[in-house]
């Protein structure tokens, strides 16, 4: 409720400072400050209570109970914040709202804060409508934790990096539209260049870290699927690139000003439109990342439809004002070649908007559809290629134009390209492999070793040795010992990297025991009597944990277990118990409510499971760590471009 | 002269694109409509668990049933079984019917899982 009213006085402010903007003739700068730094520091402080929810597991809100536990690391419980889509608007909202303040400070034009803090209160309501601090309908003592494939410092830092990528872009807008309302001059692009270009390096960054964290952690190979969720980063990204040229462009000639214009509304609303797109939950069955069940949806289209419609018809209604004439003289002016370069951005731009929008668009005219990856490399390829060709063109002619920054940026983009295309001529093999097998790929020689296992820990590693040197893959398991994340071993080396992906086991060697109190029942030749059981509840007569007291024989010696179920909101987790020393691996799976039965798993010993082939999937990516490299210079190379012009 | 090079360009560009985009958009059917055609389709289905699932090499083999029919399609992925899928609720095969050996030929699978966490996908 805490969470509801401060996002509420949040919402309230910002709308003040917006009606401040928009309604005073000349609006007090004094006020529009105040009224912006009250919104944030409400939002501001939904967010930390956000975080004290989560760091003190309070599991009677359902985002806590959903996204953490009381087990989860410190570093993801702060990272829980933007594990669902709730908090990942709150996360978008708090970066909007800061920055929102900063421009306060900016002397920035009062049509420009106005269209910004409009953009807040839209963004705010979305978060009011989808709220992070709902109340959990169930009672739990314990939350469901962090996908473990998220628990990953690159998938920690991820997100907030997009998100603050996502939220300036909001700034080229407001002052594109500002400068529209008022004046209509070439004043904002100094400050939207700015802005863009820092917009511009860290939705890169975000992208680029997203691919590598999809590499390290998901193990199919690769660093970029063309999935709904990255196409909907990727498609801003390349408009902001087409709005940072035409920026440039536009200081020097006022013709091109009209399409700069353009160029942010739509880097802007197709922002907002990825976001519907991947968060409405229309794309269920088509992508890997989605959010089933959203109904927000329709909230996220309005704002869309208010972003562009409102954005293109104050363009139109100002179009006479803006200076018109000849974008460029000759065809040999580098004025021509960064045009051309933007229109091609914008042709693969349009070809990633098409493919990811396909579901919603072919149901538009019938039958729902999707399009293979080849729709994107197909044609895009030839494009980038067309676009690098004018890029090194534009080098030899108009180099000594380039700053610094911008040659570091552009020679990472060439590079990036270069890499693309050599990491895909890399070998693969998929083989089942026994302990201490050996395969040849590309020149090296790759040996399985076994598993080892920390159970203790949840996890286990697949070992292998690559050329004389050991590398380890990584598998996180859950509280009941089944997979949950599967990562891949990599050996670093100048040529490339050795990829290793190992997949589930085949071998489903589980019996199941299903044993009725003090009754003595074989399995091979141990005998099992289940003697005692308690259950554990909760003021509420809600179990949480339960224990039984099993006796295991061989004929000759005795052992007794008291193995635990602890009882989740997914139904419970128990570890498995050795006996024996390590002859049986047993689980205790469920107790009847009348405690007179119980189920135990008899499970393969570690021994016998380390001994077990082990199918895998061996890549080389050759020279990978280039691409790593390109990307680097394109985001750093744009971060210096800030100061200088 | 400007003008024509820009729709020159544009053309070329729409009709290079629409090409493409008939070449690769592959519609989302059920399994009878899968079983009537050639071309490139997403089937979604829920696993028969009647079906004992196979792998043989590189290929993995298991039955998709229809949710609303109950229709059944015998599908080969060409891959190696998919993680989390015997926690698979939905799953969506994409790929191609071949009707000489009435089998479904999937270069992708998509999972859907009913778990605690999100889906996960197999390529």
């Amino acid at each position: 409720m805490t969470g509801i009213l401060l996002l509420g006085g949040g919402l309230t402010a910002s709308l003040a400072a917006m009606i401040i903007c928009f309604a005073q003739k000349i609006p007090s700068a004094r006020l529009v400050k105040i009224c912006a730094g009250t919104s944030t520091s409400f939002i501001c402080a939904a967010s930390l209570l956000l975080w004290y929810l989560l760091f003190e597991n309070d599991f009677s809100v359902e985002y806590v109970a959903t996204y953490s536990s009381t087990t989860l690391p410190t570093m993801y419980k702060i990272s829980a914040f933007w594990a669902g889509q709730q908090g990942s608007f709150l996360l978008w909202l708090l970066i909007h709202a800061i920055t929102g303040a900063i421009l306060t400070f900016r002397r920035t034009s009062a049509a420009a804060l106005g269209i910004f803090f409009l953009l807040q209160s839209v963004l705010t309501f979305l978060v009011l409508a989808k709220s992070p601090f709902a109340e959990n309908p169930a009672q739990v003592y314990e939350g469901v934790g962090l996908n473990p494939l998220l628990q990953d410092f690159w998938m920690a830092i991820h997100p907030p990096i997009i998100f603050v990528g996502y939220a300036l872009l909001a700034v080229p807008f407001a002052l594109s539209l500002g400068n529209l309302l008022t004046e209509t001059s070439q004043a904002w692009l100094e400050e939207a260049r700015k802005w863009t270009l820092l917009a511009w390096s860290l939705l890169g960054a975000g992208i680029f870290i997203g691919g590598y964290w999809a590499y390290k952690v998901l193990g199919w190979g690769g660093y970029w699927g063309w999935d709904p969720v990255e196409n909907s980063s990727l498609v801003p990204y390349l408009l902001a690139a087409v709005l940072l040229h035409l920026i440039t462009l536009a200081r020097k000639k006022p013709a091109v000003l009209a399409v700069t214009h353009l160029a942010a509304t739509f880097t802007y609303s197709l922002v907002i439109y990825g976001t519907f797109l991947t968060r409405s939950g229309i794309l269920g069955d088509f992508s890997v990342h989605s959010f089933a069940g959203s109904n927000i949806g329709l909230a996220i289209a309005l704002a869309n439809a208010l972003v562009l419609i409102g954005g293109l018809c104050i363009i139109l209604i100002k179009a006479k004002s803006l200076p018109q004439g000849k974008m460029y003289e000759t065809h040999g002016e580098s004025a021509f070649i960064i045009l051309l370069s933007c229109l091609l951005l914008i042709f693969i731009a349009v070809i990633v908007w098409i493919g990811m929008s396909m579901p919603l668009l072919s149901q538009l005219f019938g039958q729902a559809a999707a399009v293979d990856t080849d729709f994107y490399v197909r044609p895009t390829a030839p494009i980038a290629l067309t676009v690098a060709a004018l890029m090194i063109y534009t080098f030899a002619k108009f180099g000594r134009m380039i700053s610094f920054g911008g040659k570091v940026a552009h020679v990472g983009f060439l590079a990036m390209l270069t890499a693309i295309i050599i990491s895909v001529q890399g070998e693969t093999v998929t083989q089942e492999l026994r302990p201490r097998e050996k395969i040849s790929i590309a020149g090296h020689e790759v040996i399985y070793e076994g598993q080892v296992f920390f159970e203790a820990e949840h996890k286990k590693f697949y070992v292998y040795t690559v050329d004389g040197e050991a590398v380890r893959a990584l598998t996180k398991l859950r509280g009941n010992g089944e997979d949950a994340a599967r990562e891949p071993a990599i050996l670093k080396n100048f040529s490339g990297d050795i990829y290793i992906a190992p997949h589930a086991s085949a071998i489903d060697d589980v019996q199941e025991l299903s044993l009725t109190k003090n009754l003595f029942t074989m399995d091979g030749e141990l005998g099992y009597v289940f003697e005692d059981a308690h259950i554990e509840r909760d003021e509420n007569n809600q179990p949480t944990q339960a224990t039984a007291q099993i006796t295991i024989t061989d004929g000759e010696v005795e052992e007794v277990i008291h193995p635990l179920i602890i009882v989740t909101p997914d139904g419970g987790s128990s570890q498995a118990l050795e006996v024996f020393n390590g002859k049986r691996r047993v689980r205790l799976t469920g107790i009847s409510g009348d405690l007179q039965k119980a189920r135990l798993e008899i499970l393969p010993t570690l021994e016998k499971l380390s001994s077990m082939p082990v199918t895998a999937t061996i890549s080389t990516k050759p020279f990978i760590w280039l691409l790593w490299l390109s990307v680097t210079a394109i985001c750093a190379g744009t971060l210096l471009a800030i100061k200088k012009f | 002269m400007r003008k024509i090079f820009l729709i020159v360009l544009l053309v070329g560009f729409v009709a290079y694109a629409g090409l493409n985009l008939a070449e690769s958009v592959t519609p989302y059917v059920s399994i009878a409509e899968a079983r009537a055609t050639s071309n490139g389709v997403q089937v979604k289905g829920l696993l028969d668990k009647n079906f004992q699932l196979a792998q043989v090499g590189n290929e993995f083999i298991f039955s998709l049933q229809d949710e609303e029919t109950g229709e059944t399609l015998r599908v080969k992925f060409d891959g190696i079984k998919p993680d989390q899928f015997d926690e698979a609720y939905h799953i969506v095969a994409v790929g191609k019917y071949a009707p000489e050996d009435e089998t479904f030929h999937a270069k992708k699978l998509l999972i859907k899982c009913p778990s605690k966490y999100e889906g996960q996908q197999a390529r």
